[in-house]
C-alpha cells in the first residue's frame, strides 16, 4: 500500500555521503499501518499513520560524532541533517571508544514481510473486532486493539554498508470486562492471518466468567504459575537491567561477576534470537551488524550478554548484533529474548499444585533493586486460585515484590508453548508459562 | 509561527476531508524541533538533534471516528491521508454506537507562544556540553563513585490547528530540561541520587534561564558524597509510620494516585485493556472523600512555565484552570470534547493533547497540582516524634484501577523526636490511593511550592508519551507502611 522500497531510501541516504565527513551511518525506518482500538464493546479510536525516519551519525577527526534525524524522504532534508551532525561533531569532544563503522557489506531481507498485513485495510481491522465481541455474551463488555505494521529499514554507511529489511507486524488484544471481573489474552506476530480474533475472544470471555466474584486472598508466598505474558515482564526486565553489556561493564547488572555461575533453575535457558523466524527482530541491528543468536542463560547457568560495536571493543569482544540506533546511552540491549518451552502443559501444572494462584499477567512492574532484579507490579485480568490440583475461582488482584533472578531459580515446571509479549516500554519475548515456587506477594488491592 | 505553505496544505487537507464525507474535520501540523545531551563520565555520550514535522487528519464521518497522519507533506499526499481517514472512520461503523457528539467550543483564530527568555536551540551545543561535563567531574572527584551522568533536553513545538468549525491556531511551546545523576555501585546494590530530580531532571515550559538557575556544577559534589554515603546507609526499616514526602516525590505520587484516576477516558472505560481504568466514577463528584481536608488539588494549564502548561490544546479550547479536589472532596474530572457531554458537563475543561503529528489527541495531565497549605518542612519534621522523610522518586508502581501502590525513593532520613537523623537506604513505601490521601496532615506553604516536570507521561495505543508537571510543597502523612520487602 505504502512501500516506498529500497531504492527511493537509499537514494535519499546516499545524499548525506556529499557531506564531507570522515564517514556516516544513516538509519532509516519507514513505517505505515494502522490500529483500531475499541472499548466498551464500540470502535472509539481507529486510526492510520505513515512515518519515515533519516537518523545521519557523522564523524569528523577520526572520533568525534554528531548525530541529526529528519522525518522527511526529500534527499535535500537528509542532505541538511547530516550537514547539522558534521556541525556538531566539529564541537563535540572526541570518543576514544568509537569503534568505527560496520565493515562493508550488503544484506537484503524480505522473508519477514507479509504482503497481505502491510496491506490490511481499515475495513479487515474493524472486520477482527467485530469477529471478536461476536463472542461476548450479554452483560459482559469488550475492550482491546488490533494493528497491522510494517516498516522498511535501511542501514547504510559511507564504507559501502546497505543493509536492508522490510517487516511486518501484527497484534491484537482483548480484554473482557464484567462486573466484577475481567480476562485478557494478547497475540503478536508477523502476519494479521496468524491471528485468530474469535479464539483469543473466546479465552477472554472464558477468564472473566470464571473470575467473577473474585474472593479476597492474604498476601505472602505462594506458589504461582505464570502464563507467558506474566512470564514475559520477567524476561523483558532482566534484558533491561543486566543481560547488556553496558550494565554489565559498568557492574550493575546482576550478570556481572557471574557467567559460568548457576543462578536460575535446570529448567530455564534463555536466549536473544531475532533472526528466529517466530520472533519479530531484524536480520542486523542498527549498526548493520547482522544479529546473532546469544545465550543467556543455559539450563540455570549464566552464559552471556548481548554486544554492540563500542561496549565489545572496550572490552576486546565482537558485537553481537544488538546495536540501538545512534546516540544510544543505554548500550546494547537483547529485544528479541525467548525462554526455551518444557514439557508441561498449564493443566500439568494445576494438577500438581497443591495451593497456588495462576495468573494471567502483570501491570505496570517496575525496578525495586536494580542490581538484585527486585521488582514490583501488580497482577490483572484474570487471578485465580488453585486447591487440590484443580483450578478454582477469581481473586482479587494482588501487588508482587520478588526478586527476578529468584523467581526464575525457583521454576519447578516449564510449559510446552510459547507466546509473544510485550512490556510497556521495551522490546518483546517469547516466554512459557512457568509455575514457580516460593514467590512474594506483598500486599493486596479492591478488586 | 508557521508558513503561509504550511498553512495552505494544512487548509488542503481540512477541504479534502470534508469533500471526502467528514461532518466535522481537524488537521494540525506539528513541527518538533529537538536537542538532547548526554554525557557520562568523562564522555560525551551523544547529541542528538533533530526535527519532525508532519499533519494528523482528525474526521468524524457517519458519526464515527477516523485519524491519519503522514510525515509526507505534500499536496497529493495529504489528499490522500484526508481519504484514508474518512475510510478509517467509515470501517468504524463495523461496530454499532451513538453518534459522536462533541461539547460545543467558541471559534478561536489565534496565535500563542511559551513566554521564554533565552531560546534553549540558540544556545552553543559546546556551552551546554562544557556544562555538563563540568558537573560530571565535580562528581567525579567524590571517592567511591562509580558512574556519574549529566543531560539537558530541549523541544520546540510549533503547530497549527485548523477545525472545520473554523477555529485557527498557531501555537508554539518551546520545552527545557536538564539533571545530572551520581551511581555508586556495590557488592548487591547500585545506590543513585539525582539533582533537581530523577529521570533526567527537572523539565519546564521555559528556556535556557531554567538551566543555568539551576547551578548543576554547584550541585554535583553533593548529590556525588550523597550516593556513596547511601551504599553504608542502614536500611529504610519495614514500620508503618508518619512519612514526609519532599515535592519532586510528592509529584509523582500526585501523578500516579490523582491525575491518572481523574482522567475522564480512563474513567470512561477508554484506556480499559491498556493502561486500566479508575476507582472513580461520575455520581464521585461533589461525593467521594477523596482526602483529608487540607486536600485542594487543581488542574492549572495556565501557570506561567509549567511543563504541562499551553495556551490551547488540541481540539482548540483554551487552557483553563480547574478545580479536581477541595478540602478532601472530589469535584470534576480532566474532560474532553467529546468525554464532557457524556457526563453532563457543558465544557472540555481542555485536556486534550497528542504527543505527535501521526496520533489522536488523548485526554492528558496539564499541571496537576495540590495546592499549598500553611507548614513547612522543619515544622513538619519538629512535629513528627518518630518517622522517616523520603526524597526523590526511584520507581513508581499502581494497580489498574488506581488504588493499589508502591514507590521508591533514592535516599530517605530517620526522624526521631523532632530531628532528622540518620540517611535511610532503599526506601519506599505502599498505601491505598484515598487512604493515603486521607491521612494528610501538614502540606508545605507557598514559600516551598514549586511545579515539577513529569515529561516521561505514557498513554494510549499507539503509545504517547506527554510532558505534564504538578505543583507541589512537601506534605506530611500518618500510619503508612514504609520499608516493603520482597
Amino acid at each position: 500500500m505504502s512501500a516506498v522500497g529500497q531504492e527511493r531510501l537509499t537514494e535519499a541516504a546516499e545524499a548525506a555521503f556529499g557531506a564531507s565527513a570522515d564517514g556516516t551511518l544513516i538509519v532509516a525506518i519507514h513505517s505505515w499501518g494502522g490500529l483500531t482500538r475499541f472499548a466498551s464493546s464500540r470502535i472509539h479510536q481507529n486510526t492510520w499513520r505513515e512515518d519515515v525516519e533519516f537518523r545521519v551519525m557523522t564523524i569528523v577527526d577520526g572520533n568525534k560524532l554528531g548525530v541529526a534525524a529528519t522525518h522527511s524522504l526529500d534527499p535535500a532534508a537528509v542532505r541538511r541533517a547530516a550537514d547539522d551532525a558534521i556541525a556538531i561533531a566539529r564541537v563535540a569532544p572526541s570518543d576514544p571508544d568509537f569503534p568505527g563503522l560496520a565493515a562493508a557489506a550488503t544484506i537484503a531481507a524480505d522473508d519477514g514481510f507479509d504482503p497481505d498485513t502491510a496491506e490490511a485495510t481499515p475495513a479487515a481491522r474493524a472486520a477482527a473486532v467485530a469477529t471478536m465481541l461476536g463472542e461476548f455474551p450479554s452483560g459482559m463488555e469488550g475492550a482491546g486493539y488490533v494493528e497491522t505494521v510494517a516498516d522498511e529499514v535501511l542501514i547504510a554507511s559511507s564504507n559501502g554498508l546497505r543493509a536492508f529489511a522490510s517487516t511486518t507486524r501484527s497484534g491484537c488484544s482483548v480484554l473482557a470486562i464484567a462486573s466484577d471481573s475481567s480476562g485478557y489474552v494478547e497475540r503478536l506476530e508477523r502476519r494479521f492471518g496468524q491471528i485468530d480474533p474469535g479464539s483469543l475472544a473466546r479465552t477472554a470471555v472464558d477468564k472473566a466468567t470464571r473470575s467473577a466474584n473474585p474472593q479476597p486472598v492474604d498476601a505472602g508466598t505462594w506458589t504461582v504459575i505464570l502464563e507467558p505474558a506474566a512470564t514475559g515482564t520477567f524476561l523483558q526486565f532482566l534484558g533491561y537491567l543486566g543481560f547488556g553489556a553496558k550494565s554489565f561493564i559498568e557492574e550493575r547488572s546482576f550478570l556481572t561477576g557471574k557467567i559460568g555461575s548457576k543462578l536460575m533453575g535446570d529448567l530455564v535457558t534463555i536466549t536473544d534470537d531475532p533472526t528466529a523466524p517466530d520472533a519479530l527482530g531484524l536480520p542486523f541491528d542498527f549498526e548493520g551488524t547482522p544479529s546473532q543468536r546469544v545465550s543467556l542463560i543455559d539450563a540455570g547457568v549464566a552464559s552471556g550478554v548481548v554486544w554492540d560495536r563500542a561496549t565489545a571493543k572496550k572490552a576486546g569482544k565482537e558485537s553481537t548484533g544488538h546495536g540501538l540506533p545512534p546516540p544510544n546511552p543505554y548500550g546494547p540491549l537483547p529485544l528479541n529474548m525467548r525462554m526455551a518451552p518444557g514439557s508441561s502443559t498449564i493443566d500439568d501444572m494445576i494438577a500438581s499444585t497443591e495451593r497456588g494462584l495462576l495468573v494471567t499477567r502483570f501491570h505496570y512492574s517496575n525496578v525495586v533493586n536494580e542490581k538484585e532484579t527486585v521488582l514490583t507490579g501488580m497482577t490483572r485480568d484474570g487471578t485465580f486460585l488453585i486447591e487440590d490440583g484443580k483450578l478454582g475461582g477469581g481473586v482479587r488482584n494482588l501487588r508482587y515484590t520478588q526478586n527476578a533472578v529468584e523467581a526464575l531459580a525457583n521454576v519447578q515446571m516449564v510449559g510446552d508453548e510459547t507466546e509473544i509479549s510485550t512490556e510497556m516500554f521495551f522490546g518483546g519475548s517469547r516466554a512459557p508459562a512457568v509455575k514457580i515456587a516460593d514467590f512474594k506477594f506483598s500486599s493486596t488491592t479492591t478488586h | 509561527m508557521v508558513s503561509s505553505e504550511i498553512r495552505d496544505l494544512v487548509e488542503r487537507a481540512l477541504d479534502a476531508a470534508r469533500a471526502a464525507g467528514a461532518s466535522y474535520a481537524d488537521a494540525r501540523y506539528l513541527q518538533e524541533e529537538w536537542e538532547a545531551v548526554d554525557v557520562q563520565d568523562e564522555r560525551l555520550q551523544g547529541i542528538d538533534r533533530g526535527a519532525s514535522a508532519g499533519i494528523g487528519i482528525r474526521v468524524i464521518v457517519d458519526g464515527y471516528w477516523g485519524f491519519a497522519g503522514t510525515a509526507q507533506l505534500s499536496p497529493a499526499e495529504l489528499e490522500r491521508a484526508a481519504g484514508i481517514a474518512v475510510e478509517v472512520a467509515r470501517s468504524s461503523s463495523a461496530t454499532k454506537a451513538p453518534s459522536v457528539r462533541l461539547a460545543d467550543e467558541p471559534v478561536t483564530q489565534t496565535t500563542w507562544a511559551t513566554d521564554v527568555a533565552e531560546d534553549p536551540f540558540a544556545v552553543a551545543i559546546d556551552e551546554k556540553i562544557k556544562t555538563l561535563l563540568d558537573a560530571s567531574a565535580r562528581m567525579r572527584q567524590v571517592p567511591g563513585l562509580s558512574i556519574a551522568e549529566a543531560s539537558m533536553d530541549f523541544w520546540r513545538r510549533a503547530s497549527f490547528l485548523a477545525t472545520s468549525e473554523g477555529t485557527r491556531i498557531d501555537q508554539t511551546i518551546t520545552q527545557s530540561g536538564a539533571g545530572i545523576r551520581a551511581m555508586a555501585v556495590g557488592e548487591r546494590e547500585v545506590q543513585m541520587r539525582s539533582y533537581p530530580n530523577s529521570f533526567r531532571g527537572h523539565y519546564a515550559c521555559v528556556g535556557y534561564e531554567h538551566v543555568r538557575a539551576m547551578d548543576l556544577v554547584g550541585n554535583a559534589p553533593r548529590i556525588a558524597e550523597e550516593a556513596v554515603a547511601l551504599l553504608k546507609a542502614p536500611e529504610c526499616p519495614s514500620d508503618e509510620t508518619t512519612l514526609i514526602l519532599d515535592a519532586p516525590q510528592l509529584a509523582l505520587q500526585i501523578h500516579e494516585s490523582i491525575g491518572h484516576p481523574i482522567e475522564l477516558d480512563r474513567v470512561l472505560g477508554m484506556e480499559a485493556a491498556y493502561a486500566g481504568t479508575s476507582f472513580l466514577a461520575p455520581p464521585d463528584r461533589g461525593n467521594l472523600r477523596y482526602g483529608s481536608d487540607l486536600i485542594n488539588i487543581t488542574a492549572d494549564a495556565t501557570i506561567p512555565g509549567g511543563l504541562g502548561s499551553f495556551g490551547y490544546d488540541d481540539e482548540g479550547v483554551a487552557a483553563q484552570r480547574s478545580n479536581i479536589i477541595v478540602n478532601g472532596i472530589f469535584h470534576q474530572f480532566l474532560s474532553s470534547r467529546e468525554t464532557a457531554p457524556e457526563v453532563g458537563e457543558p465544557r472540555s475543561n481542555g485536556t486534550m493533547r497528542a504527543s505527535g503529528w501521526d496520533v489522536i489527541p488523548l485526554i492528558r495531565m496539564t499541571n496537576i497540582n495540590l495546592e499549598p497549605g500553611d507548614s513547612s518542612l522543619e515544622e513538619m519534621i519538629s512535629g513528627t516524634d518518630d518517622g522517616v522523610f523520603m526524597s526523590t522518586n526511584q520507581s513508581w508502581s499502581i494497580d489498574d484501577k488506581r488504588v493499589n501502590f508502591q514507590f521508591g525513593c533514592e535516599i530517605a532520613w530517620e526522624i526521631r523526636k523532632g530531628k532528622r537523623r540518620r540517611m535511610l537506604r532503599n526506601p519506599n513505601y505502599a498505601g491505598r490511593t484515598v487512604d493515603f490521601w486521607s491521612s494528610c496532615d501538614a502540606i508545605g506553604g507557598p514559600g516551598e511550592w514549586g511545579v515539577w516536570g513529569t515529561p516521561n507521561c505514557g498513554k494510549g495505543q499507539p503509545g504517547q508519551t506527554a510532558r505534564v508537571a504538578h505543583g507541589t510543597s512537601p506534605a506530611r502523612f500518618r500510619g503508612v507502611r514504609v520499608g516493603v520487602r520482597g
